[in-house]
C-alpha cells in the first residue's frame, strides 16, 4: 500500500524539479536581500537555507495535494481498506522524500552562495535537517489534507503551518548556524530536544487524527 | 504623570474592542431573530395547510 | 438554576469586578517606581494574557470533545472561545505595545512573552480563518477541531523554544514586566482583582456567544424539520 501511494507520488517528477528550482530561486533573493556576498555569516547562511526549506516544503504539499485531486486519487483512496493512520505514514514518507532532496540541493546552494566550505560542518547539519524535515514533512501532509479541501486552501497552508512550526524553525535555525560555525552536536542538546518532541507530537498526532480530516465531503 | 496618555490609550482600546465585539454579537442576534420569525411563520403556514388538507379528506368522506 | 441565570449573574459579577478593579488600578494600589503611571497597564496586560491562552485551552478541549461524541454543541463551544479568545489575545498584544513604547522607547520588542502570544495569535488567525473560508459543514467544525487541538499541543514547545532563543540571545532591550517585582502587597491584591475581573468578563462574553452559536444551531435544524415537513405535505398533495 506504501509502494502505491508512493508511486503516485513520485509520479509527478515535475513537482520535484519545481521544488529545486524555487529553493534556488529563494536564496538567489536572500542573497540580494541580505547581501550576502560581503561577510561570511553562520547565521545568514543558515536562516537562508531555512527560509529556502520552508517555503519549498511549503510549496511541495501544495502541489503534491492538486495533484492528487486533479487524478481524483483522494476518492480512490478514500475507498480502499487502508487504514487512515497508515494511508498518513505513506503520505509522511512521500512528502519526506521530496522535503529531503529540497534540502540537499538547498544545501549545496548554501555553501556556493553565501561563501562556505564543503566539510565537516555540513555533516554535522545532516541531523538537524533531517529533525526538522521529519516535523515539516509531518504537520504540512496534515495540515495540506485540511487545506487542501477548503476555499482558499493555498493561502491558508502557510496561515496555519508556520506559526505552529515557529519552534522547529527556532530551533532549526539556531542548531545550524552552530553547526556551521563548528560547534560540537551535544553542545546544542537543548535545541535538538526541542526539534525532537516537536517531531514526536507532530508524527503522533498526524497519525492519530489523519481520520477526522479523510471523512467524506 | 508623563505617559498618562498612553494609559489612556491603552485602556481606552481594550474597551472600544471590546464594545466593537459586543455590537458584533448585537447584530447576530437580530439576524438570527429574523431567521426564527421566517420559520415561525412557515411552521404556522403548515399547520393551517395541514388542517385544511385533513378537514378537506373528512368532509370528502361524508 | 437554568444557564439565563448563570448568564446573567454572571453579568452582573463582573460589572462589580471591573469596577472595583478599576477603583483598585486608579485610586488604591501605588504606581511602580521607576516606570511610572504607564506601569499602571500592566494589571489589565497580565490578565489579558491568562485569558487569551486559557481561551485557546478552550478551543483544543472542545475540538476534542467534538471529535470524540461528535455534538455539535462542542463545536459551537470551541468557535466561540477562539472568538472571543481573539478579542482578549488582540487586546493583550495592543496593550502590550503601547506599554512598550513609553517603558522601553519602540513599539515592539521580540521579548519571550510578547513573541510567545503574538505566535498564539497567529494560530487564532489561522483557526478562524479556516472557519470563515469554508461553509459550516461537520467536516469543517472537524477540521476546526483537528487545528486547535494540534496548535494548542503546540504551545508549550513554542514557548519553551521562544524562551530558550531569548535567554540564549537577549532581546535588545531586557524586559522588566513580569511577575517578578511586586514587592507591595497591593500590587499583588490589584493584580488579582483585575486577573478576577477579566476571567470573569471573558466567561462572560464566552456564555453570550456559545448561547447564540447553540441557538443557530438548533435554528437550523429546526429550519431543516420544517423543509421536510412542507416537502412531505406538497407530495401528498
Amino acid at each position: 500500500m506504501l509502494r502505491k501511494d508512493l508511486r503516485l507520488e513520485l509520479r509527478s517528477g515535475e513537482s520535484t524539479l519545481a521544488l529545486l528550482a524555487l529553493s534556488m530561486l529563494v536564496l538567489v533573493v536572500l542573497v540580494f536581500a541580505l547581501d550576502a556576498a560581503r561577510v561570511r555569516s553562520f547565521e545568514v547562511a543558515a536562516g537562508a537555507l531555512w527560509v529556502a526549506m520552508v517555503f519549498a516544503g511549503m510549496l511541495g504539499a501544495n502541489r503534491a495535494l492538486l495533484a492528487e485531486r486533479d487524478n481524483g486519487a483522494i476518492r480512490g483512496l478514500l475507498l480502499s481498506p487502508l487504514d487512515p493512520g497508515t494511508l498518513y505514514a505513506a503520505k509522511l514518507a512521500a512528502a519526506l522524500i521530496f522535503m529531503t532532496v529540497a534540502e540537499v540541493g538547498a544545501v549545496i546552494l548554501m555553501v556556493l552562495f553565501f561563501n562556505l566550505e564543503f566539510d565537516a560542518s555540513i555533516a554535522r547539519l545532516a541531523p538537524i535537517l533531517a529533525l526538522g524535515a521529519i516535523g515539516f514533512s509531518a504537520l504540512a501532509t496534515l495540515l495540506s489534507a485540511i487545506t487542501g479541501r477548503t476555499r482558499g486552501g493555498d493561502m491558508l497552508l502557510p496561515i496555519l503551518a508556520v506559526p505552529i512550526f515557529v519552534p522547529a524553525l527556532i530551533a532549526g535555525v539556531k542548531a545550524s548556524a552552530a553547526a556551521l560555525a563548528g560547534v560540537p552536536l551535544d553542545s546544542m542538546g537543548q535545541w535538538l530536544k526541542i526539534m525532537v518532541a516537536f517531531d514526536v507530537l507532530f508524527v503522533t498526532a498526524g497519525y492519530l487524527l489523519f481520520e477526522h480530516v479523510v471523512g467524506e465531503d | 504623570m508623563e505617559n498618562l496618555g498612553y494609559l489612556f490609550a491603552a485602556y481606552s482600546i481594550i474597551f472600544v474592542v471590546i464594545f466593537l465585539y459586543v455590537v458584533f454579537i448585537w447584530r447576530r442576534q437580530a439576524a438570527l431573530d429574523a431567521e426564527l420569525r421566517t420559520l415561525e411563520a412557515r411552521m404556522a403556514a403548515l399547520t393551517d395547510e395541514t388542517a385544511a388538507s385533513t378537514s378537506g379528506d373528512s368532509q370528502s368522506d361524508a | 438554576m437554568n444557564s439565563f441565570a448563570i448568564r446573567n449573574g454572571l453579568g452582573y459579577v463582573t460589572l462589580a469586578l471591573m469596577i472595583a478593579a478599576l477603583f483598585m488600578v486608579f485610586d488604591y494600589v501605588p504606581p511602580e517606581a521607576e516606570q511610572g503611571i504607564a506601569q499602571l497597564i500592566f494589571y489589565f496586560h497580565v490578565p489579558l494574557a491568562w485569558v487569551a491562552f486559557a481561551s485557546f485551552g478552550i478551543v483544543a478541549i472542545a475540538g476534542i470533545f467534538y471529535l470524540w461524541l461528535g455534538d455539535q454543541l462542542w463545536d459551537d463551544l470551541g468557535y466561540a472561545a477562539a472568538e472571543t479568545g481573539m478579542v482578549f489575545c488582540t487586546l493583550m498584544i495592543v496593550a502590550g505595545s503601547i506599554w512598550a513604547k513609553p517603558i522601553w522607547g519602540t513599539w515592539w520588542t521580540w521579548d519571550s512573552r510578547l513573541t510567545t502570544t503574538f505566535i498564539l495569535w497567529l494560530m487564532y488567525v489561522g483557526y478562524l480563518m479556516l472557519r470563515a473560508s469554508a461553509d459550516d459543514t461537520p467536516q469543517v467544525a472537524r477540521f476546526g477541531a483537528v487545528i486547535g487541538i494540534v496548535a494548542a499541543l503546540d504551545v508549550p514547545i513554542v514557548i519553551a523554544s521562544v524562551r530558550l532563543w531569548r535567554t540564549i540571545h537577549p532581546a535588545v532591550l531586557v524586559t522588566k514586566q513580569g511577575g517578578h517585582g511586586l514587592e507591595d502587597p497591593r500590587m499583588v491584591a490589584t493584580l488579582l482583582v483585575c486577573l478576577a475581573a477579566f476571567t470573569a468578563f471573558w466567561a462572560w462574553l464566552l456564555m453570550l456567544r456559545f448561547s447564540q452559536l447553540r441557538t443557530r444551531t438548533r435554528l437550523g435544524a429546526l429550519a431543516v424539520r420544517i423543509a421536510f415537513a412542507d416537502a412531505a405535505l406538497s407530495d401528498s398533495k
